[in-house]
């Protein structure tokens, strides 16, 4: 089965969707099916991944844990590779991230009347760029994804946002790139020092992680490394691109960024960033653990002040992040499973969220918390759902937020239980907000007299379908704790 | 000088006689067929250089025939190529005509063939000089415009200067080192003491002139905004690609840099530093991209600087910004009609209403910010290997800081573009068939440079060994 260059596909067919919009760039009845269809097919194919994966054997050639695996040389002259390879945590986030994309472009399917061609193939665009980034193996390939990646959000915002779009876009683009601009040179760093240590020149993950950089500049290379992806996180203090993006943003927009973008910097963090820097990263590591138990307790708080839905929701993202972070900075087996689960929790979770403050807004044209009230008994099927992701995001038991915290907090305890004592504040206080969110907007006296439709056959299902998998995971994360074991065991050092 | 010496240097005999041949029609049959045969002149000495194997030099010319040459040859003449395919639909727009025109443009290219097969001191001199003067004129070509005539005039003043400068310095270098030979005076004057660095001195002080490098760059935000837009572009491509080639002449030979190292090394700082800075809240759209073609020599110049792989990321810079140049200025050429575009303001939703030559402007930004998957982003990241590897890591840091900040500028444009209503913005025209040839061919270039970047770095690699 490995003969076909899937690896290739799942990052090409998004773009080939992409491309085949421009015949019928300005039919927005036929932009729409095209490009979902597309998703769709993307999403069947990392679907079949996902149930194939568990039976899959080391790909030749390849490092243990990676099913899938390409190679060819790319640019001989710098010995950067076109190198692309499969473990479990790619295979969930290339999942999630086909899921989130087909997710966007529904929620966005009435919303976006103009320049829909340019909407859509943006999200391809940006579905090709995140596919890139899970699966690049090789760093200057990796950090071309990466940057990839900014452009098509760039323009999300910048288009179709709300507010100060142009001021979040630009704000967004250059508070990332400034980070990852060090991070290039962190790469080149760390090619020559590695080089120079063991005379092998290369860009390639896995050959570079075997032999960790021992030099003295090393701390200051992973320092580079981490803000980029503290940025893209984002870890407090460097957080603050973030509510600005997500508010301006367009449903669609904020659903990627939430569910994807935030993810690509745990995703580096866990990739590139501890196993190219072992020792460096030990160093940081009461760093990272103060950062994201700072980010946890601050952004639950800030989160409480909000008056605008999505600047609270984007709050409560900085504060889940610092979960994932907090497991992360543990590197143990058991935290790191719970970090990476969490990613796609929050993937789930959030971009129904985003999507559900979208509905809203679209419905009434205003976010704010104060403008409603009494929505329970006004539209049931869409309160049903608000309580119910609202409940899944503060990590109710039976639902799968509650399962990744958990297990990080389990893990956390374990090497720190400083820090898992404090953070397990952090469990606390988003129920704080949450509930206020939910007493003021579902329960109150109606405050404004707002017409609103329930949710449609298609906002149902979006939400109907996302709401399964919470219970799913919630209730049974095995299959995916399964997927997850091997890869987490070899980059944690711990038999499997 | 012998039958085979011609044929070596028959590319550059093409472009000069077809200058002549352009010129001496115009008195025949005016105003028809200068561009035409300018293109051709143009494509055929730059598949003439293609097919040419490399050859030693002809010595009695003082130009040689290297695969050097070769590589910045088919450059300037493909560069010439495209500027007159901008050239030609602008004019009949701005009411300009002539056939001097397209003569000086090849006159010019001419002058960078002859630079970059420069074998001696006395030739590269003259190359230089010929080069400049084509394009002191056609900076002033624009009769319609005063700020054209200023233009040419402040370029004039300042370039003449720049020429003593390096007239001085060769003078010097002959006086110290006893030979005109590029290989030869260079590597001797590492022995020459104080007379050839001195030398030196004035060789790099006249050198930052034509490539604009701050502080030496007070000319180029004005010749920018005031020549006409193609012969911008043209002079951001292929005349900065000449001066690239320059450097790559007589900086190798020098082995180490030695005392060249502070001078190149502030040049690098501020030419990084002040260009971008400087850009940052420029509203003319020409000045800025004059601005951060500074910053661009900069980065460049922090290539020379590291030696080594330093010179091939330098000459992959050349091709990368001359593809971004050219489709910079030559989207905003293809969007003038009477007055010049001024403001970056004047684009507001320009992006939607001239979709091709958004599209172009756009990649052209990604690109110069060095995004990838662009030519500009090869080429940077060429250019910053270079420099951590010759051990320049605190410029480097600084560069790529700078990097980040013009980021904004460069967005700028973008965000006029695409995300501001075109509420009473300017239009402009369609894009002609030849602008949309030239335009598509160096966007695709640079998309291309920026994918498959791996050829053009191992012929650089090939062509400076």
């Amino acid at each position: 089965m490995t003969t076909y260059p899937i690896l290739t596909i799942l990052i090409l067919l998004p773009l080939a969707g992409g491309l085949c919009l421009a015949p019928v760039w300005n039919c927005r009845k036929a932009v729409r099916p095209i490009a979902l269809g597309f998703a769709l097919a993307q999403l069947a194919l990392a679907g079949w991944l996902l149930f194939a994966a568990p039976g899959m054997p080391t790909a030749p050639g390849a490092p243990a844990g990676y099913f899938l695996w390409e190679d060819a040389a790319w640019i001989g002259r710098f010995g950067i590779r076109y190198l692309l390879g499969m473990d479990g945590i790619s295979l969930l986030l290339v999942t999630l991230t086909a899921f989130t994309s087909v997710v966007a472009m529904l929620v966005s399917w009435r919303g976006i009347t103009e320049r829909t061609a340019l909407h859509y193939f943006l999200i391809l665009l940006m579905e090709s760029g995140i596919m890139g980034v899970f699966l690049a193996l090789d760093l200057v390939l990796f950090y071309l994804f990466w940057e990839v990646m900014l452009i098509p959000m760039f323009f999300l915002i910048g288009i179709w946002g709300h507010g100060r779009r142009i001021y979040s876009a630009v704000k967004f683009f250059l508070y990332t790139l400034v980070g990852s601009l060090l991070m290039l040179l962190a790469i080149i760093g760390v090619y020559l020092l590695h080089g120079d240590a063991t005379g092998v020149y290369t860009f390639a993950l896995p050959a570079l992680a075997r032999a960790p950089i021992a030099h003295a500049a090393a701390p200051w290379l992973f320092g580079a490394f981490l803000l980029a992806f503290a940025i893209k996180f984002p870890l407090f203090p460097v957080h603050t691109w973030l509510p600005d993006a997500h508010t301006d943003a367009p449903t669609a927009g904020s659903v990627i960024l939430a569910a994807l973008l935030l993810k690509t910097g745990a995703y580096g963090l866990v990739r590139f960033g501890y196993p190219l820097f072992p020792e460096a990263a030990r160093g940081f590591t009461p760093l990272l653990y103060v950062l994201a138990i700072v980010g946890i307790l601050y952004a639950s708080w800030i989160a409480y002040a909000q008056e605008d839905m999505k600047r609270m929701v984007a709050y409560s993202s900085v504060g889940h992040m610092g979960f994932v972070a907090l497991g992360i900075a543990s590197w143990s087996p058991v935290a790191l499973s719970g970090s990476i689960l969490q990613m796609v929790n929050h993937g789930f979770t959030t971009a129904a969220l985003f999507a559900m403050v979208g509905m809203l807004d679209e419905r009434t044209g205003t976010r704010e918390v104060a403008a409603y009230g009494g929505l329970w008994g006004k539209v049931p099927v869409l309160s049903f759902f608000f309580l119910f992701f609202a409940m899944a995001s503060a990590g109710l038991p039976g639902l799968n937020n509650f399962v990744g915290e958990f297990l990080i907090l389990v893990g956390v305890f374990r090497t720190t239980p400083a820090a898992g004592a404090i953070a397990f504040l952090g469990i606390i206080l988003p129920l704080i907000y949450t509930v206020r969110l939910l007493q003021e907007v579902l329960f109150q006296t109606e405050r404004r007299p707002l017409q609103l439709p329930d949710v449609t056959l298609r906002e149902g299902a979006i939400l109907a379908v996302i709401g399964v998998i919470d219970v799913y995971i919630g209730v049974h994360p095995k299959p995916l704790l399964d997927i997850l074991r091997v890869p987490v065991a070899l980059l944690t050092g711990v038999a499997p | 000088m012998t039958v085979a010496d011609l044929w070596t240097i028959m590319p550059l005999l093409i472009l000069a006689c077809g200058s002549v041949l352009v010129l001496l029609l115009g008195a025949i049959v005016p105003g028809r067929y200068g561009t035409a045969i300018g293109v051709a002149v143009c494509a055929g000495a730059a598949l003439w250089a293609l097919q040419t194997p490399p050859q030693p030099m002809a010595p009695t010319l003082g130009v040689a025939f290297t695969p050097f040459t070769r590589f910045f040859l088919v450059f300037s003449a493909v560069t010439a190529l495209l500027s007159l395919l901008l050239s030609h639909d602008h004019a009949i727009r701005q009411g300009l005509g002539g056939e001097e025109y397209p003569a000086t443009v090849l006159f010019g290219t001419f002058g960078m063939g002859v630079v970059a097969g420069a074998a001696n001191f006395l030739t590269l001199f003259l190359g230089v000089e010929a080069l400049t003067f084509a394009f002191y004129i056609l900076v002033a070509y624009d009769h319609n415009r005063p700020a054209s005539g200023e233009a040419g005039l402040k370029y004039l003043l300042m370039g003449a200067v720049s020429a003593a400068f390096v007239a001085f310095g060769i003078a010097l270098l002959y006086g110290a080192t006893g030979t005109l030979e590029i290989g030869r005076a260079v590597a001797a004057s590492v022995a020459g003491g104080g007379i050839a660095l001195a030398g030196w001195g004035l060789l790099l002080s006249g050198l930052a002139f034509k490539v604009s490098l701050a502080p030496a760059h007070l000319w180029t935000p004005d010749v920018y905004q005031g020549g006409p837009t193609p012969v911008t572009a043209f002079l951001a491509s292929g005349s900065k690609g000449a001066a690239i080639a320059l450097f790559l002449l007589i900086l190798p030979p020098l082995g180490e840099l030695g005392p060249l190292r502070a001078p190149l090394w502030g040049l690098a700082f501020l030419s990084m530093t002040v260009g971008n800075l400087a850009a940052l809240l420029q509203p003319n759209v020409k000045r800025m991209l004059a601005y951060s073609s500074v910053a661009q020599m900069g980065y460049v110049a922090l290539a020379l600087l590291s030696g080594g792989r330093g010179y091939e990321a330098a000459a992959f810079y050349a091709v990368a910004y001359g593809a971004m140049g050219l489709a910079a200025f030559g989207a905003l050429a293809s969007l003038e009609e009477g007055k010049p575009l001024e403001l970056v303001n004047e684009l507001r939703g320009l992006g939607y209403r001239r979709p091709f030559q958004g599209i172009v402007l756009a990649v052209a930004m990604f690109a110069l910010a060095g995004i990838p998957p662009t030519a500009g982003f090869a080429g940077k990241f060429a250019i910053f290997f270079a420099a951590l590897r010759g051990g320049e890591v605190p410029l480097a840091v600084i560069g790529i800081l700078t990097a980040a900040a013009s980021a904004y500028y460069y967005l700028r444009v973008v965000v006029n573009l695409y995300l501001k209503p075109a509420d009473g913005g300017g239009s402009g025209p369609l894009p002609t068939p030849a602008e949309a040839v030239c335009l598509g061919a160096v966007t695709l270039a640079i998309l291309l440079l920026g994918i498959l970047p791996g050829p053009l770095f191992d012929l650089a690699a090939e062509i400076l060994r």
